[in-house]
């Protein structure tokens, strides 16, 4: 059954590209904060209210607007993409089992783009190649490896996720993560390493604030402890330079993506792989 | 340089000089430093000497004498060796004008404007000038803000310079890092500075709490300025919070607002949304699908105990995996 009705005129679509930099935010000193998504991996963490939300909602309005992007989405809690929804190959909501099905189905379309790299004589995939990027954002991805499903599903939901974050970057298959606290528990210490990018919000120790950063940056001076309760949406990016940069995210409201996700579902119109099933409702 | 025994900084009393007992000194340079650099003087003047001395006269000896190439080849290296080790001993007065520079500047730029001006206007003209150069920065919040900017660069320059030699110093000689030029930032002051050999980058590290202090700052950081030499270092002294403000995305500039939107999938509406709404015979350890009840099941682990191999995409989902690239 279709989820869109028929086109009454051509969508045009803005001109964004996944191999453009992305706006994130304004740096302290008031420089407008632009991070390459296509080839990145991104971890952000912090404590609630913190402003992870509008981080990742920033990344998405990007990848959302882009000509050359079929994000899939990963949300346990359901409101944070779930506006983006029809902008996405796929919404995995709090579903082990769809979650896992959706890692497989990941990877063997980064298998299959590797076997096409390989047999154009390539290393990676391009702006130039004409296919598209295929960033996954994961919001709370602490439920999917601790709470849903069975010690052996989120084990395998783990290795599934290793594996596109290590070998996602070539075929343009970037992962942008998020989680409250990227302790142990939550991701292992050799699969977080494997984030070059991380956003670090507001924590409530400097071990959390290295957890998210790397070791001793709290030691150097770059700890997110000194974030204000009262600023959200600050945080410490590491990205281009290698050195944490204090910024302030964007700020979606509402409307404002209510606005950006029905503009971008409307110039995705006929581009989607397969219907949206509808959720189930948990009623009495 | 200095008196013996006396160990303060340039710029403050030795002793109680105004009011106390003792005879006040103002020591410049303190005996260790001054030794330091008088032994690396006459180092530098007998190298330099000799290697000038032969070089000047191997090259007169083309066109002069023998003997006269030999004695003028003497008096150039024993100038040019004087030179060097001059400025070699002169090396801490002159780094102590260079941290004094922008006060030295500003005193005889405004000292020796002044005579000029009192020796060609008159006093209206003077006074008319001076209401101009006050009043402009007292009127414009925009220019005074500019001028107190810079001014707090100056003072940091200072605070950085007590900071390493208050707590910082950790080489035998005692030589103190050289502080560069600083600029304003919307946080508070960036200030480069040359590190002498004895100091590095997580030295500064450990001490960022305490240099904080010094600068009368809320947080000081401290990145390489340099990806060649790890000796140039950048001060970040931070004084003031700015992202305070709501920042937009210009992504909503691209939105065209006659679009019309696309047809959403209208979702059924929970209506169990309080506690009670939810008997405990309904609720289970998982939330459950979101999906409409058709999600795939997860893979059963295969007979002999290993694991199973990911199935691919068609079969588990009944679409074609080509349609993903």
């Amino acid at each position: 059954m279709p989820t869109t009705a028929a086109p009454v005129s051509v969508p045009v679509g803005p001109n964004l590209s996944m191999f453009d930099p992305a706006f994130l935010g304004l740096d302290e000193f008031g420089a407008p904060v632009h991070i390459p998504l296509a080839y990145r991996r991104l971890l952000i963490a912090g404590e609630p209210d913190g402003g992870k939300s509008s981080l990742i909602n920033t990344v998405m309005a990007h990848i959302a607007l882009c000509r050359d992007a079929r994000p899939v989405l990963f949300d346990g809690k359901l409101v944070e993409l779930g506006p983006w929804e029809d902008s996405a190959d796929e919404f995995v909501g709090p579903d082990m089992d769809h979650a896992i099905t959706t890692l497989r189905r990941l990877q063997t379309v980064m298998n299959n783009r590797y076997a096409w790299l390989l047999a154009h004589g390539r290393r990676k995939v391009t702006a130039a190649d004409g296919l598209k990027a295929i960033p996954s954002l994961f919001d709370e991805i602490a439920l999917y490896a601790t709470v849903l499903g069975t010690k052996a599903q989120q084990d395998e939901f783990i290795t599934l996720f290793r594996d596109l974050v290590a070998r996602g970057r070539a075929a343009a298959m970037p992962v942008i993560a998020a989680t409250q606290r990227p302790s142990i528990d939550i991701i292992p210490k050799s699969l977080r390493d494997l984030f070059g990018y991380r956003a670090a919000f507001r924590c409530t120790s400097a071990g959390s604030s290295d957890i998210i950063l790397g070791d001793n940056w709290s030691h150097a001076g770059f700890c997110a402890t000194t974030i204000k309760p009262t600023m959200p949406g600050v945080c410490y990016l590491i990205a281009e330079g290698g050195v944490p940069a204090l910024m302030k995210v964007a700020y979606l409201t509402d409307a404002h993506i209510a606005t950006l996700a029905d503009y971008a579902a409307w110039v995705r119109t006929g581009d989607r792989t397969n219907p949206h099933p509808a959720p189930a409702v948990l009623a009495a | 340089m200095s008196k013996p025994n006396s160990r303060s900084s340039f710029g403050r009393s030795a002793g109680r000089s105004t009011f106390g007992r003792r005879g006040g000194t103002v020591t410049v340079i303190e005996d260790r430093v001054s030794r330091s650099y008088a032994r690396t003087a006459k180092v530098a003047f007998y190298v330099v000497s000799l290697v000038v001395g032969l070089l000047a006269a191997t090259i007169t000896a083309s066109y002069l004498p023998p003997v006269a190439a030999v004695l003028l080849g003497v008096l150039i290296g024993v100038v040019v060796g004087l030179l060097v080790a001059a400025i070699v001993v002169a090396w801490p007065v002159l780094r102590v004008l260079w941290w004094w520079s922008p006060e030295i500047g500003v005193t005889l730029a405004a000292g020796y404007g002044w005579v000029l001006l009192a020796t060609h206007t008159n006093l209206l003209a003077r006074l008319l000038v001076l209401a101009v150069l006050v009043g402009v920065p007292a009127s414009i919040p925009a220019v005074r803000k500019r001028i107190i900017a810079f001014a707090w660069c100056a003072v940091t320059r200072h605070r950085l310079r007590v900071c390493f030699n208050e707590f910082i110093i950790t080489n035998r000689s005692g030589t103190l890092p050289l502080i560069l030029w600083a600029r304003p930032t919307p946080t508070g002051e960036r200030v480069w500075a040359w590190l002498r050999p004895g100091l590095s980058l997580p030295e500064l590290h450990s001490r960022l709490d305490k240099i904080a202090v010094t600068c009368w700052a809320s947080a000081v950081t401290v990145e390489a300025a340099s990806d060649s030499n790890a000796a140039l270092v950048r001060i970040d002294v931070k004084r003031r919070t700015v992202l305070t403000g709501t920042i937009e995305t210009p992504l909503l500039g691209l939105v065209d607002d006659g679009t019309p939107t696309a047809e959403r999938v209208v979702r059924p509406v929970p209506t169990a949304l309080d506690l009670p709404d939810v008997p405990a015979s309904n609720a289970t350890a998982d939330p459950g699908p979101v999906g409409n009840g058709t999600r795939p099941k997860a893979a059963k682990p295969a007979k002999n105990g290993k694991e199973p191999a990911p199935e691919p995409a068609a079969k588990a989902t009944g679409e074609d995996v080509s349609d993903w690239i």
